[in-house]
């Protein structure tokens, strides 16, 4: 069994990722050369199924089942159904928005063949012919090494035409986002990737049956994909034992915030949050405390420090209250006005929401609005119960995805672990935090032309 | 003579599949195939609503429909559903009045009104909004929000709807429909987050022949109705009345609101059948013309005594005529029982349809297609699976069922939606799994139109090419189901054009395999050989061979529009002994005959010498209209007649279905209803007068149609269908109210005139009240307006409905007209053609009419917004046409055109267009008429003098509309202050 442990960072390299020929010099290409030689697609969706894999883009749905809605067109002989689309689509989505998450760009940048190498894989098993790289526009330097990337791989036979000898095809592009957060959201990104507005789509239908331009269509992260040729190539069992405590391989964290020093690590999964905190971010810099911390980016419920002791894996995190989402941490420090922090996160996605649904298009302004007025040392006591009642407003159900309940999970546990400094800013009619002394200043929105 | 209405279907909303649910505890039956807020509305509970819409389906944007789901008895806390979005299913549980979903439906509208502007007292929308209703439904009355509102910069959107972005509540419904709906392409939605912005990417008038449903589809103020504005009231203060537009054939539905003697505006009044919830602008906005200035309002050539004209004055007037032979024109737009009572009243051989030699040779044929083939309904045509128009741009001419088409050519997405089990009421998720997917349109025509780019096969050709590929098609399709494959190919080895081969092919391939197709003509290319072929061509399609061979589900359906509300009404009383235009003036020039009576005819198609020519062969002209035309001008008597809002009448539309109109307020005396002029010319002047012996004025529509069917066997309509009509349910001899129960200012609108309260204007015995007395419309399916307790706008039909979106309650069984079948004007086959021989040498192009929906009714035509909507002449000729004569585009050329042998020059813009013959010249010319087209044409260049005339005259014109606008405001404003009413009913002599 391989001893690799760190198989999505062991061959970044930030300065000049490997060509195609140093890539495969080190082993790269061979998990999609498996696949698409060795393996039907029934067999490859097998082993990610069996492997536990599940997404990492912030929802952490196994890999294996979302794959597996996809309707198949071939027949058993190898020959294609007569109803088979032209099309059908692999996307990824390397939207990367959340904030407080940047281990997408870390991939990207540094090592973007390994992404190539796995949306291949995963188009075989699939049956997709087309695949698209959705790309944050502001990656520029990503989406550089990117195009280098594939257009390495289209001329060593493995993208475009009869790949590596098989009968397979697969076409793929970069697409720059013209940017929006929504976009990370996967319909809003098939949307948008159509050209048209980034407005999320209801479901059903889902994408694998009707996603790109009505087409079977999965959507899957960078990081999630990045998995794959090393599951192809080392087997299950390695993958399994990289943290046999919890979910299956390793994952991404990070950590920002005021932390002695800010990253990207790639650790087993199921690692706690004072290991990442504390061992690889270097704890608190000199002067500050913990008093709070968002686990997977903005949209995740706050943690106190009496959960640093909780693995950093979806169901851990879950039962303590908030969500793994992305794996990055946000930090929270003991100097930092915690409603200040809050507005800024409402702002962020207010400006956001793409405008569809009521909840979220008029529900989060009005979250900042009384955020503001708090925070300006104008809140009046029954702010608190409009906050509240805008948090039931806008929770999970009742918009039309998932943005405003992200917004929400901030807010609804600010107000329940720090609503101490919620009161006092009230009752004081100020913000008590030395670094916020000056007032907050809202963009009013004169909309229209 | 009734139908049944066997080519009416509808989705399966009728059907007997229906399933159980349980709304709050309550089992309801509840259609199957449908969405969860269809069912419960249909179930007639209150559940608020803003972006799903019976005919544009669920979007689910606005969350406002929400309600618990619960898994069964047991579950207390269930989960929130959007019910736009929720199929229902056998036996599901959902909570309306559960404490989450009601205050959930609270905090929506709660959201919505952060940034909704207290408006309301200054709000048009104000006592018609569905956003009103809604927040009254939630009970939302305390506003939490404390911070500023977001603002916008409005736009211009054009002279018909107002534009205020404040009040928006982003329901996104305006561009669903605009866009999505109506196919336009000049207005979106923009931005994002709580400042999206629905609008033009530049200010500029809205290029939609329907923008002005965005009046009635946007539940708020932001959309508003401009004229209607100017002019403005409540609508709880409106006096309304059933009503049938008077624009084209199609026959829509609308509801007429007057106040204070003035027509204010016209609504769609809901008809499952034809146009469902929209209208469009020619029929919305045409109602101006009954405020125009051009208004005939005064006789002219009676003497009268007194203050008023009276019976008496006029049986003096008109009683020096009688002896003299009368000749009587009838008219595309007057009803039908005006112009039948005019038939019997000079005899059916000296009754004129008003129709050339040729359009009488189209109406032979077009008669024979009505009897073969009944016509679609427009909601059997949204059912098609191909559709294929041939000559006529039903964009222009009959805008509602290019609509119709539109929805048709989704049938195809909602097929392949449906295959994936996504119902056809999921609209985003059916327009993307249909992506580009059409319905097959081929449309075949001699000028471009508006769904060419939605037509898998598009061909211009000139009219008689036309003819030719028809014929070509019906060759291919004969030898193929004879399996003579020699002959299939000969023929298409035949055709010369590349393009024409592939149209024929394509076109011969789909009719093949169509389950459902239509095809779709009309008269604007004013060609009776087009017409002959295409009944050729349903004689194919229906023929045993053909059906046998293809095996269709139904036989291909055929609609041909003529131009006038009622030409098929006009059509249906024509016999082998009616005249021609050119046969009436033979007999003048003859002394057959010295007089003539024109009932509401302008006579459109003649030259002004023709006119003249006419004039000085005529002893004496009586014209009967409500306009004034050059002919009026000429007459020796005017009266002054009622226009279709002021009248009573029954016009029959494209399918030969009849419909009535009611008046919505009673004329200014002298102007009356057409017929009511007729009842004085036949006691006066007629001695032909079989039916009114006793001199007898009809007081009602009803009594005359009574008289009508007894004394004259021709009386095409079944006299029980009158009577079903008039009857207004088992109890309603109250008649029903045409005001609402709010009306306001009864007892104070004639103070400043005499402070008595005066009597309310008496009903001329038609089952309408001009009063807010009476029973409530809901029994009866002619609706003055509609209206229901928490429902004040127009989403009150949902009470109506049997189910949302599907028929009236009270819908009374469709009365279609029989066709036998019979020649017309027979004995023309040996008349002259007035037209002479012009030579055509000297002429290069056959010019084809290109019909704008605003210029194209002259009803309507000279209202000044109208006419402001007409910028310029526009010529179209092919690129290389143009190349060869080294014009460009966009230049000024000179157009010489052989009408009725003589030449008539005008200015036009050139544009030039690919894939036109080279011969094929098609334009907007305001000059010409819809009577002027298949014309020949010459063209060259204008010199400086030309151009500075014509660009003058262009000023002129568009001066004078604003002028005239401005005045036309001002008169009404004016006439407020002098209400009339009518004290007592009947005649003239009733002051």
């Amino acid at each position: 069994m391989s001893d690799l442990t760190k198989p999505l960072t062991q061959l970044i390299n930030l300065d000049k990722p490997l060509s195609i020929e140093e890539y495969i010099n080190k082993g790269g290409y061979q998990g999609a050369s498996r696949a698409i030689k060795d393996l039907t697609p029934a067999q490859v969706l097998n082993i990610i199924s069996d492997s536990g894999l599940k997404g990492r883009g912030g929802a952490g749905f196994p890999t294996g089942m979302k794959w597996s809605c996809v309707p198949m067109f071939t027949n058993v002989d190898g020959t294609k159904k007569d109803n088979a689309p032209e099309f059908k689509y692999l996307v990824c989505n390397a939207d990367e928005m959340e904030p407080g998450t940047f281990k997408d760009r870390y991939l990207l940048e540094g090592v973007p063949h390994q992404l190539v190498e796995a949306m291949i894989i995963a188009a075989h098993t699939i049956e997709a012919n087309r695949a698209y790289i959705f790309l944050r526009g502001e990656y520029h330097l990503a989406a550089k090494r990117l195009q280098k990337a594939i257009d390495e791989a289209y001329e060593n036979n493995w993208l475009g035409k009869n790949i590596q000898g098989t009968d397979i095809c697969l076409d793929l592009y970069v697409h720059t986002s013209a940017g929006r957060y929504i976009c990370g959201e996967e319909t809003a990104l098939i949307n948008a990737l159509e050209g048209k507005r980034a407005n999320p789509r209801a479901k059903p239908p889902f994408p694998q049956f009707s996603g790109l331009f009505g087409k079977p269509t999965v959507v899957n992260n960078v990081e999630t994909l990045s998995n794959l040729p090393h599951i192809l190539k080392n087997g299950i069992d390695w993958f399994k034992a990289l943290s046999p405590n919890s979910d299956p391989g390793t994952k991404l964290y990070a950590a920002c915030g005021r932390v002695k020093s800010a990253g990207v690590w790639e650790l087993p999964m199921g690692t706690t949050i004072r290991e990442v905190l504390y061992t690889h971010a270097g704890g608190m810099m000199d002067g500050y405390k913990l008093k709070g911390l968002l686990p997977g980016g903005a949209s995740t419920d706050f943690l106190l420090p009496e959960h640093l002791d909780t693995p950093m894996d979806f169901d851990s995190i879950s039962k303590a209250g908030s969500r793994l989402g992305t794996g990055g941490l946000i930090v929270l420090d003991d100097k930092n006005c915690p409603v200040a922090m809050v507005l800024n996160l409402l702002q962020f996605f207010s400006q956001e929401s793409c405008g569809w649904c009521t909840p979220c298009r008029d529900g989060t302004p009005w979250a900042v609005e009384v955020l503001t007025r708090i925070e300006n040392g104008q809140g009046r006591p029954e702010d608190l119960d409009t906050l509240a009642n805008l948090c039931d407003f806008m929770w999970l159900g009742k918009t039309h995805c998932a943005l405003a309940p992200g917004a929400v999970e901030p807010l609804k546990s600010a107000l329940r672990y720090f609503h101490d400094d919620f009161e006092q800013h009230i009752d004081k009619g100020c913000c008590s935090y030395s670094s916020n002394q000056s007032s907050v200043h809202t963009a009013t929105h004169q909309g229209g032309h | 003579m009734n139908d049944s209405s066997s080519l009416d279907s509808d989705k399966g909303k009728e059907n007997n599949n229906k399933v159980t649910i349980y709304i709050d505890d309550v089992a309801h039956q509840v259609c199957a195939n449908d969405n969860l807020l269809a069912g419960v509305l249909s179930e007639k509970l209150n559940l608020p609503y803003f972006c799903w819409h019976p005919s544009m389906g669920s979007v689910g944007a606005c969350r406002q429909c929400a309600v618990t789901q619960f898994q069964d008895e047991n579950d207390t806390r269930g989960r929130m559903v959007m019910s736009c979005m929720t199929p229902v299913t056998e036996g599901m549980r959902i909570g309306l009045k559960d404490k989450g979903s009601e205050k959930f439906r609270e905090q929506v509208i709660g959201a919505m009104m952060t940034n909704h502007p207290h408006d309301c007292p200054v709000c048009a929308e104000g006592g018609e909004c569905h956003l009103q209703d809604m927040t009254v439904m939630t009970g939302h009355t305390s506003r939490d929000y404390v911070g500023s509102k977001r603002t916008f910069t409005n736009q211009y959107l054009g002279e018909f709807v107002g534009h205020e972005m404040n009040r928006c509540i982003t329901c996104y419904r305006c561009v669903r429909f605009y866009s999505d709906y109506a196919g336009g392409e000049d207005f979106g939605v923009y931005g994002s987050a709580n400042h999206v912005y629905f609008g033009r990417q530049t200010d500029g008038e809205l290029e939609s022949e329907f923008s002005g449903n965005l009046v009635e589809i946007c539940p708020t103020g932001v959309f508003t109705n401009k004229l209607f504005s100017a002019h403005y009231t409540r609508k709880w203060d409106l006096q309304s009345a059933p009503s049938i537009c008077a624009h084209c054939s199609i026959g829509c539905n609308t509801s007429i609101g007057e106040r204070f003697g003035s027509v204010r505006r016209v609504v769609n009044r809901f008809n499952h059948d034809i146009n469902g919830y929209f209208l469009c602008d020619r029929g919305r906005y045409g109602i101006g013309f009954v405020n125009s200035d051009k208004r005939i309002r005064q006789s002219k050539g009676i003497k009268f005594s007194s203050k008023q004209l009276t019976n008496l004055d006029l049986a003096k007037s008109l009683v020096h005529f009688r002896g003299e032979k009368f000749i009587g024109i009838g008219s595309e737009r007057a009803s039908l029982e005006a112009n039948f009572y005019l038939q019997q009243l000079v005899g059916e051989d000296k009754f004129s349809s008003g129709l050339s030699n040729n359009e009488m040779a189209m109406a032979n044929e077009h008669q024979a297609m009505l009897h073969h083939y009944k016509a679609p309904s427009l909601s059997a045509i949204e059912q098609s699976d191909l559709v294929i128009i041939i000559g006529e741009d039903i964009t222009q001419t009959s805008p509602r069922m290019a609509l119709s088409v539109r929805q048709a050519l989704r049938n195809k997405s909602i097929e392949l939606a449906s295959a994936m089990g996504i119902p056809s009421w999921q609209d985003a998720a059916v327009r993307t799994i249909g992506g580009e997917q059409l319905t097959p349109l081929f449309s075949l025509n001699s000028v471009s139109t508006k769904l060419d780019g939605s037509s898998k096969q598009n061909l211009i050709l000139s009219p008689d090419k036309i003819c030719e590929c028809l014929s070509n098609i019906i060759q291919v399709l004969c030898a193929f189901i004879a399996g003579d494959k020699v002959v299939t190919s000969n023929v298409i080895d035949a055709l010369k054009d590349e393009a024409t081969v592939v149209f024929v092919k394509s076109l011969a391939d789909a009719l093949l395999i169509a389950k459902n197709p239509l095809v779709i003509s009309g008269w604007s290319l004013q060609s009776a050989a087009l017409f002959a072929q295409i009944n050729q061509l349903m004689a194919t399609l229906h023929s045993e061979p053909f059906i046998a061979h293809t095996q269709q589900a139904s036989k291909a359906n055929l609609a041909i529009l003529p131009r006038g509300c009622n030409s098929i009404g006009l059509l249906s009383i024509l016999d082998e002994q009616t005249l021609s235009i050119e046969q009436v003036l033979d007999k003048l020039v003859a002394e057959e005959a010295q007089s003539l009576v024109l009932l509401e005819q302008e006579m459109g198609g003649l030259s002004e010498a023709l006119l003249q020519n006419l004039r000085e062969n005529c002893q004496t002209l009586i014209v009967l209209d409500h306009s004034e035309s050059p002919i009026s001008e000429l007459a020796d008597i005017v009266l002054p007649v009622a226009a279709v809002s002021e009248g009573d009448g029954h016009y029959v539309n494209y399918q030969g279905l009849v419909q009535r109109y009611h008046q919505a307020h009673p004329p200014v005396l002298p102007i009356q209803d057409s017929w009511r002029w007729l009842d004085s010319l036949a006691n006066c002047i007629f001695s032909v007068n079989k039916m009114n012996k006793d001199n007898v004025h009809h007081h009602s529509l009803k009594q005359l149609n009574e008289s009508l069917s007894t004394q004259f066997e021709h009386w095409p309509v079944d006299q029980r269908y009158f009577n079903q009509s008039n009857n207004t349910g088992s109890s309603n001899e109250k008649g029903i109210a045409r005001q609402t129960h709010r009306a306001s200012g009864r007892t104070s609108q004639m103070a400043n005139i005499s402070v008595h309260e005066n009597k309310t204007t008496q009903s001329q015995f038609d089952s309408f009240n001009f009063s807010m007395e009476g029973s409530v419309a809901s029994t009866n399916d002619e609706m003055p307006f509609t209206w229901a307790p928490g429902w004040n706008s127009n989403q009150s039909i949902n009470q109506y409905q049997t189910q949302v979106g599907g028929e009236l309650i009270h819908r009374t069984q469709n009365l279609f007209l029989n066709f036998d079948n019979k020649r017309i004007n027979q004995h023309n086959e040996n008349g002259t053609n007035r037209t002479p021989q012009v030579s055509k040498e000297n002429f290069g192009f056959i010019f084809v009419n290109q019909i704008t929906w605003h210029q194209g009714d002259w009803q309507a035509h000279n209202i000044p917004e109208f006419s402001l909507l007409h910028k310029r002449n526009i010529i179209s000729v092919s690129v290389q046409s143009a190349s060869e004569n080294e014009w460009q585009n966009g230049q000024y050329l000179k157009l010489s055109f052989n009408v009725e042998g003589e030449e008539l020059s005008i200015l036009a813009t050139l544009q030039t267009v690919e894939y036109i013959p080279k011969d094929l010249a098609f334009g907007q010319i305001v000059e010409l008429s819809t009577k002027h087209s298949n014309l020949s044409l010459s063209i060259s260049l204008p010199d400086k003098a030309d151009i500075a005339q014509h660009q003058q005259k262009e000023i002129i014109r568009i001066e004078q509309a604003k002028v005239s606008k401005a005045n036309i405001l001002t008169q009404l404003k004016i006439n407020d202050q002098t209400i009339p009413i009518r004290l007592v009913s009947g005649g003239l002599d009733d002051v």
